[in-house]
This record gives C-alpha cells, structure tokens and sequence, in this order.
C-alpha cells in the first residue's frame, strides 16, 4: 500500500478538502433545522420590528432621508440577509478552541484559516438559503419593494458576494479572543452588537448623528450591509458604486492577512488540557 | 506498506525519523485574584504562573519502532504528542518528524502523520461516518480505489461496515474508537500517534484494536502510544518510554524494565500437610507469608535479589512436603504502578 503523495498542480490550492467541508458543514446544519431556525430567529425578530417601525413612519407616503417605504423595505431586507449571515449564532470555532477540539483540526493537512472559510461558505449557504426564502416571503406579502435597474443589480451582485468573506474574518477575529479569554458569548454579543449598529442593519446610516457616522466610516462594518444596500437602492452608481466594492474588497483582503497574523500569535497561546 | 513519502522526505542521515532535542514545553497562567478586585488588579499588573509541562525531552524513534509512552495524568504525555502534531509551539528545543519541524510545517507533517485523541472524536457529530471518512479522502486527496481497499481492510479488523451508515453522535463508546482509528488511519501514515486508544473499550474490542496495532507494526509503521492500559504496552510495543512530571525518568526496551526493576516475585505454594502459617513464616524469618484460601496454601512475596527463589522452597520443604507450586510472573504493570505512586525511582 503506497501513500498517495498530494500534488499541488502548479502550487496551487488543492480545492477538493475545502469544498468537502463546505458540504460537510451544510449538511451538518441542515440535520438540526429547528436549532438552525431558533438560531436565526433574533435576527427575524428584528425585520419584523424594523418593518412595523418603518411602516407606520413611511406608509403614509413621506419618505425620510430619501426612502420612501418600497426602498425602505428593500433596505431592511437586505440588513436582514446580510445580518443572518454568520450571525452570533457563529459559535463553533469558538467552541471549539474552547474545548480543545481545534487541536484535532490542527492534525489535518489542510489550511486552518481557509479550512474555517470553508466552512462558513457552507453555514452561509445553508443561512443564505433560507435568508431568500423569507425575503420572497415579505416581499410577496408587502408590494410593492424597490427594485434595482439591471447594470446595478449585477453592481450589488458582487458587492454582496464580498459580505460572507468580510463577516468571515469578523467573526474568526473574534473567535481568537477565545485563546485568552474563555469568555465565548460576550465576546460575540460585543461583536453582534457593534455589527448591528455599524453595518447600518439597526438603522441606515445616514440617519446617524454626524460623530458615529465618521466612525461607522472607518470601521469595516459598513461594508457588510450599509454598502450593498446602498448600491441595490441606486444611492451609490457607477464610480462610486465601484468605489464601495473595492473598499470592501480591500477590507476582506486587510482583515484575510490581519487573521492570519492574529492566529500565528493565538496559537502560541494555545493550551490543550487533558486527552 | 512502506509509505512512499519516506522517499520523498528523506530522513535525513543519522537521524531518526522522530527526534526531539531538549524539547520544552512551558505554560503560563495569568494567575488573577479571585473576583472582580483579581481581574482589575491583574489588567495593570500581570503576573502569571508557569507550568513546565515538558521538560527537555530527548527522544528518538526509529522507523517502525513501537513506543509506549506512558506516565501519570499531567506527566506531560499529551503535551509531548501535540509538540511532535504541531499543534504546540515549543518553548524550547528542537523537534523534526520525518525531517520536518511540525510547528513550522504543520501541513507538511499531518500527512505522514496519523493521530488519536481517545478522548476526542475527529468524527462529524452530527453525520453518518461514512461522510467523516470521505472528508478524510478529499483532505489527504486519496483516489477511489485507495480509499475503498483501505475501508475493506479496517472492515476485515475493526468490522468498520456496520458503523459507516451510523450519526456518529449515536455510536457507543466502543464503536466510536473503531471509526476513530479508521479515521486516523485512513491515508496510512508512516507515523502514528495514538492517545488511549482502547480506553473505555471491552475486551473484544480491545483484543481487535490490539491485534491490529500489532499488524500496522508488522507494516513498518511507526507508533507512539500513550496508554494508561498496560495491556496494550505489553501487547504492541517493545520499547517504554515513562515520563513523569515532564520529563522522562525511563527509555529502554520494555523486557530490561520488569528484569531490573520488577523485583518482587510471588510464589504461591501447595503444601501437602495443613501446617499453621507461624510455622510457615518461622522458617521464612525476612519475607512476606500469607495464608492462602485452603488448607496448606501459602502465597510468599520475596525480593529476588535478596532471596533466590529455590532457597525459599528448601526452606519451606523443611516443614512440609511442597506439592505444587506456582510463580507470578514479574509484570511491567507493577513497576510503572509504583513509578506512579512514586515507590520507585527509575535510573536507567
């Protein structure tokens, strides 16, 4: 029996390990739903209230700050998916460095980090999913919602693309803490919170007094809902639409290569009790 | 089932395939006061405990050596195998697997490395093991027909089939080792690192694990066992390594152990008259005597290098014919036992 040596074509990334993981950890999700549904439910409540809020403030006809009510419903959609994903419900690296379990994913021949994005492509497909699902929900049950012309729908296409990378590295940043602090949930209701606000998912940015908009504004937080919202809603077209897309990008790229500096000083710190 | 690697890497001349120089492994603490006054204290001044969990260690393994490597709980045992995973960055010294130095490589040795947490499961919780196992193809990028000749043979040993369509979070506890060394085993690594591997298993299924250790041995495969189960020592392995708060106290082939430091023996002896145990113990004046169940037995528990074992029987033959006798054989179990308990103290 010879051990079959790994070639990688060229250097390249070997991609079947990650796609296998994607896979794995949908399916994984998908054998809990209720778990999965009761996981998302803070974040379904809360398109809820906003639409109730909104609604009474907007159904009249008014619009504030430049939304009227289909483009605010369009708006609070999109902080909805874009907040279910990955959301504070990401606790399993957490957990898992926590329990000592990371030092079994440690002694596979795989990259930790990708290894981890692997995975959350597959808790974001399996959360994007069913984020669509109630998005086709309430927009069929609440016409008319704003609807973007052709070029800007690709335009938010790709913005969005670059939000499940971008809370990837937010929430394995976090996750890290883990190394130092066994404290698990208030490092996530932090992260959840400060999301909430900053991204623009509790209330569009805009409407923010003028000091937390200039933090909001160097803060990569608004990249994640603020940004696609902004570009579905046509606020931001052509070189500014592609302005956004690339400051996104350029916080994926930042905080990708943060992480992996982050986690080469973690796991020094890594104490592995027992077994 | 030489693994092809070993062309690859190379060990590299005079070196052994696993060798750790000085190995150390320290921990540190941050030692806070208890409540909120602790916490706010230690934010502005850090102090901290260090825990020396490994000590300088110096080991090597050859290539299809057998080691157990065993110790009390906190030895360092586990500590030492997650240095030579990578998983842990040493504090000080040197280690290379294969010629590769895990900490820095880490991706490069997990694929001749094989490994098993007993107490933690690689397995997907929530999925059959089949998924668990297919995984494991893809990350070591095993083609089919490897992969299917590799399940037939853990098939054949740990009677794997039955468990592949099984939510691993529904396998007993026996039954999880079974995937779990599948799991390990899966890319056959020319290294193997297996941690309790029959712990909380029955008989039988030890028994298979065993025998299966002992064939991977006859493959060439190297093997490091960290065990509380002497069994398994004396089943699989031919050299012991025993450490003890970090540090290792005894290298050397497991049958020089129980020559040197198994002193005690104990002869269980049948006499053919009912004498009285002050009889018994009267011509015995510097040794241990116990009566045993019936009438005429007696257990005698000697140091042999203080007293050969024929001048205890010529002494007891001068009250009573002795009729039948029995001698325990000395066990390694004995003698790390009373490492543990720190009776002894091993100078190899």
């Amino acid at each position: 029996m010879s051990l079959t040596v790994v070639k990688r074509r060229g250097g390249g990334v070997r991609l079947r390990p990650y796609v296998s993981l994607a896979r794995m950890m949908a399916r994984s999700l998908l054998t809990h739903r209720l778990n999965f549904v009761l996981g998302l439910f803070a974040v379904l409540f809360q398109l809820v209230a906003m639409l109730s809020v909104w609604g009474v403030l907007l159904r009249s006809g008014t619009s504030i700050a430049g939304f009227s009510w289909p483009q605010m419903k369009a708006y609070l959609l999109i902080a909805y998916a874009t907040g279910s994903l990955l959301s504070f419900t990401d606790f399993r690296l957490a957990f898992r460095i926590r329990d000592g379990m990371v030092a079994v994913d440690l002694t596979k021949p795989v990259d930790f980090q990708r290894s981890r994005f692997a995975e959350a492509v597959g808790t974001g497909s399996v959360e994007g999913g069913f984020a669509v699902l109630v998005c086709a929900v309430v927009v069929a049950f609440t016409l008319p919602v704003a609807v973007p012309a052709p070029a800007q729908g690709a335009l938010f296409a790709a913005s969005l693309l670059l939000v499940l990378p971008l809370k990837f590295c937010l929430s394995y940043l976090t996750s890290m803490v883990c190394f130092w602090t066994q404290n698990v949930l208030g490092v996530a209701l932090t992260r959840f919170a400060v999301t909430n606000l900053f991204s623009g998912a509790l209330v569009p940015l805009v409407l923010l007094p003028g000091w937390l908009q200039g933090i909001a504004a160097v803060l990569p937080f608004a990249s994640i809902t603020y940004t696609p919202a902004s570009i579905y809603l046509g606020r931001a077209t052509g070189g500014a639409a592609w302005q956004l897309i690339g400051v996104q990008a350029a916080w994926v790229l930042a905080l990708w290569w943060g992480s992996r500096l982050a986690w080469r000083r973690a796991v020094r710190q890594l104490t592995v009790h027992g077994g | 089932m030489r693994s092809s690697l070993s062309g690859v890497f190379g060990t590299i001349a005079g070196m052994a395939l696993v060798e750790a120089n000085g190995l150390t492994k320290v921990f540190r603490r941050p030692a806070k006061e208890p409540g909120l006054r602790g916490a706010v204290k230690h934010l502005a001044v850090r102090s901290f405990t260090e825990k020396v969990a490994v000590d300088s260690v110096d080991l090597s393994v050859e290539a299809g050596e057998a080691v157990a490597y065993v110790g009390p709980n906190g030895a360092g045992k586990s500590t030492t195998v997650k240095l030579l995973c990578g998983i842990l960055v040493p504090t000080a010294g040197e280690v290379r697997v294969g010629g590769v130095v895990p900490h820095r490589d880490r991706v490069a040795n997990a694929r001749q490395i094989g490994v098993l947490f007993g107490q933690r499961t690689q397995l997907w919780w929530d999925l059959p093991v089949r998924e668990s196992l297919g995984l494991l193809r893809d990350m070591y990028g095993l083609d089919e027909r490897t992969y299917r000749a590799r399940l037939e043979r853990f098939d054949d040993v740990l009677e794997l089939g039955e468990l592949l369509p099984v939510v691993a979070r529904k396998l007993s506890l026996g039954q999880r080792m079974r995937a779990d060394l599948a799991a390990a085993l899966l890319h056959a690594p020319r290294v193997v690192y297996l941690d309790e591997p029959t712990i909380g298993l029955d008989i039988s299924v030890k028994d298979r694990v065993r025998a299966f250790l002992r064939e991977l041995r006859a493959d060439g495969t190297t093997l490091l066992l960290t065990t509380h189960d002497l069994g398994d020592i004396e089943d699989v392995c031919q050299r012991l390594v025993i450490i003890d708060n970090g540090r290792i106290i005894y290298d050397g082939p497991i049958g020089g152990v129980t020559e040197r430091f198994a002193r005690e023996r104990s002869v269980h002896l049948q006499l053919a008259d009912p004498v009285s145990l002050a009889a018994v113990a009267a011509v015995l004046p510097t040794v241990e005597v116990r009566a045993g169940d019936g009438p005429g037995e007696f257990s005698v528990r000697f140091d042999r290098f203080e007293v050969p074992a024929g001048r205890v029987i010529s002494a007891v033959s001068q009250v009573s014919e002795v009729v039948d006798l029995r001698i325990d054989e000395p066990a390694i179990e004995d003698v790390v036992r009373k490492v543990y308990a720190g009776e002894l103290r091993l100078t190899p």
